[in-house]
């Protein structure tokens, strides 16, 4: 049987997801990256193995993520592919007359827009992190909660507290005095939900038509005080799907199926056994120019794989 | 006496050229260094955080040349342009602050421009001959239309080479050698030397080509640095990329041109038109109109470049999504915030989607 594998590192979590022909879900991880994306792929790929069927065979492998070109390098993937058009795909083939999506995820959210099957437009958060899953994970720890239960104050809610949500550091001072008023929990929690889906709209969604069916995807699909503050706003229902967490490795993997099958080329994958290598990631400052750029780089048993960051290519060619 | 300009793409050649003609010397006029973190970093830290990009590269860069023993810096000036018309007041004033005791020459860029840059060298070279004057200044021309038509080539070999990075390396020998030539004809003949061998270089030619045309605020459109090689990066990306806003265009226009009643950008305005009618200062009318000239000449999507802040391009990339022309923009804000790494990203993202149109339209299914 081929399968596809799918892995998305990002900035909060890493999935892997690995696919059949038909799209069918065989094995799947969701694991916090904890700052560490070597390990934590490692580990995924362990799970992984640990799930597939004797027969699967892996005929392809794509990255995805802000941790991609890492990840690529790792495992020798056959494609890197930006999270847009891997969240994209993912969500098209879910929801084939979808028209919106909304994704946010750790530490960005994005607005993709699709007509007739297309991407026409897109856009991402670039200057705040308000309304990301980092932000409220912080607000959740603040107020003493798990975030699994924030949805669950925030539906109890019936008077919403209004809270600033231009930004997180006054959304985080206005909640801060609203606690301080004696506001409930639940009305703080859903009057945060609230702002932080206006300041979506206000950042990531501006100017951009949003037509149903939407799609809401990624870590904070997760929180049911989002989804209904989106509900209200745009009086629809917004539709999540059953591997909201999931969807950029899922498009991830159907997107290097499609390329395989292509290219017919054989996969380069390095096989399972990735995670029993130890990679050495490092860092430097190049001296060679005033733009001091901050070269990274990957070595295996002694062997630099991959390095970048420069702003010219002098450190990214590396003797195979 | 050293005059000292800001770097702005390979505006120093011509104006060494030139410079080297009336006979300068080495001290007379320094050359500013090539823009680096360094630039940004001092630029960055004696501008006000609300100033534009361009104010703070060449801020950065003007200290830079000061260092080397710049005393007369040269810089634009204008009125209703946009904050351009004030760059030189507000960063005489930071050098001075700095103790740099240099004074500053300015040339006016939105009225009768070719005359007061011919006056500025006349007043520079203790009244030269005109004819002297004339004929160092198209020599000085002469470099800069030929980087120009260079650069042109190099555009379109970087999308479909097959060692990735050879354009690039080709192109920084020929703009070294164009430096370099001593005479017209020189000029002439490396320009066609180094465009044959960009010719020459192996390309794929089964690659589908994505076209892209490049709009916005002219210094983050010309200066790499400040768009972070955004033309190299795309290229990386398989597409070739066209931009109408060159500086030998803008010489020839501005200089000559206007002198005949022949306005640049009149084709450009009249394609704006439906959308904005009246000059909204900056570049921010010709991005409307190029977006429309973009679409109008097949292009499959237009990335506009904008400093932080300008209110010119905001102007613009609010009107462009209202526009008839159906054509994919990416707006992208230049400054000192933003991380390559997200805009490459961006760029990836909007490069599949315009591919994934292309296909769609060719009938294929996605």
């Amino acid at each position: 049987m081929k399968t596809y594998l799918g892995i998305d590192v990002g900035s909060v979590t890493t999935k892997l997801a690995l696919l059949d022909e038909s799209n069918e879900i065989l094995a799947s991880t969701y694991l916090q990256t904890q700052g560490n994306p070597v390990d934590m792929i490692k580990q995924g790929l362990e799970e992984v193995k640990k799930q597939i069927p004797l027969e699967a065979e892996i005929c392809g492998v794509a990255t995805t993520g802000s941790g991609r070109a890492l990840a690529g390098v790792m495992v020798s993937a056959d494609l890197v592919k930006n999270e847009i058009t891997a969240h994209a795909v993912a969500a098209m083939h879910c929801v084939p007359e979808v028209q919106t999506v909304f994704e946010i995820g750790g530490q960005d959210s994005k607005i993709i827009i699709i007509r007739d099957g297309v991407v026409i437009d897109f856009g991402m958060n670039s200057v705040c992190a308000a309304g990301t899953g980092s932000f409220l994970e912080h607000q959740a720890e603040r107020l003493n909660i798990k975030i699994e239960d924030f949805g669950e104050y925030a539906l109890r809610s019936k008077n919403p507290a209004r809270i600033a949500g231009r930004c997180t550091v006054f959304a985080e001072s206005d909640m801060i005095h609203k606690q301080q008023m004696g506001y409930p929990i639940d009305d703080i929690i859903y009057g945060l939900s609230q702002a932080l889906v206006r300041n979506y709209l206000n950042n990531v969604a501006l100017g951009k038509e949003i037509r149903p069916k939407l799609v809401f995807q990624g870590g904070v699909a997760f929180n049911k005080g989002i989804i209904k503050a989106i509900n209200e706003t745009f009086h629809t229902e917004v539709y999540v799907p059953p591997h909201n967490e999931l969807m950029g490795a899922i498009g991830a993997a159907m997107l290097v199926r499609e390329e395989m099958k292509n290219d017919g080329h054989r996969t380069k994958f390095k096989g399972f056994g990735v995670s029993q290598i130890e990679f050495q990631v490092s860092s430097f400052i190049c001296k060679a120019c005033p733009n001091l750029c901050e070269i990274s780089q990957i070595s295996a048993n002694g062997k630099v794989l991959a390095r970048w960051g420069g702003r010219c290519d002098m450190w990214e060619r590396v003797e195979k | 006496m050293g005059v000292g300009i800001p770097h702005f793409g390979n505006v120093y050649i011509p104006v060494k050229a030139m410079a080297q003609r009336l006979g300068a010397t080495d001290t007379d006029l320094i050359i500013p260094p090539s823009m680096t973190q360094k630039t940004l970093d001092l630029g960055v830290k004696y501008s006000p955080t609300e100033a534009c990009l361009p104010y703070k590269l060449t801020l950065g860069s003007l200290i830079e040349t000061c260092e080397l023993g710049a005393d007369i810096l040269i810089q634009a000036r204008g009125t209703g342009i946009c904050r351009l018309g004030y760059y030189a007041k507000g960063q005489e004033q930071m050098l001075l602050d700095l103790g740099y005791n240099a004074r500053f020459l300015t040339i006016d860029v939105s009225h009768h421009k070719f005359k007061s840059i011919l006056q500025l060298i006349k007043d520079m070279t203790n009244n030269a001959p005109w004819p002297k004057i004339i004929a160092a200044f198209f020599f000085g021309i002469s470099k800069l239309v030929a980087l120009d038509k260079i650069e042109r080539v190099v555009q379109k070999v970087r999308p479909v080479e097959w060692e990735k990075g050879m354009a690039s390396r080709i192109y920084r020998e020929a703009i070294k050698a164009i430096d370099e030539a001593a005479e017209c004809k020189t000029v002439k003949r490396v320009s066609k030397e180094y465009i044959d061998k960009l010719n020459k270089v192996p390309k794929n030619d089964k690659a589908e080509l994505i076209k892209v045309g490049i709009v916005g605020e002219i210094y983050v459109v010309i200066e790499p640095f400040a768009n972070m090689d955004i033309e190299v990066e795309l290229g990386k990306l398989g597409v070739e990329v066209e931009r109408t806003m060159t500086l030998s265009r803008w010489v020839e226009y501005s200089l000559f041109l206007n002198y005949l009643g022949i306005n640049e950008w009149r084709k450009v305005h009249k394609l704006a038109r439906p959308y904005v009618d009246h000059d909204v200062g900056g570049d921010g009318w010709e991005s409307v109109g190029e977006k429309v000239l973009y679409s109008r000449k097949g292009y499959d999507g237009v990335i506009h470049l904008a400093p932080f802040t300008c209110m010119p391009e905001i102007v613009a990339q609010n009107i462009m999504p209202s526009t008839r022309e159906d054509i994919p923009v990416l707006a992208v804000i230049c400054d000192e915030q933003l991380g390559k790494q997200g805009m490459l990203t961006r760029l990836e993202a909007f490069v599949d989607l315009l591919s994934f149109r292309r296909r769609r339209r060719n009938g294929a299914r996605v």
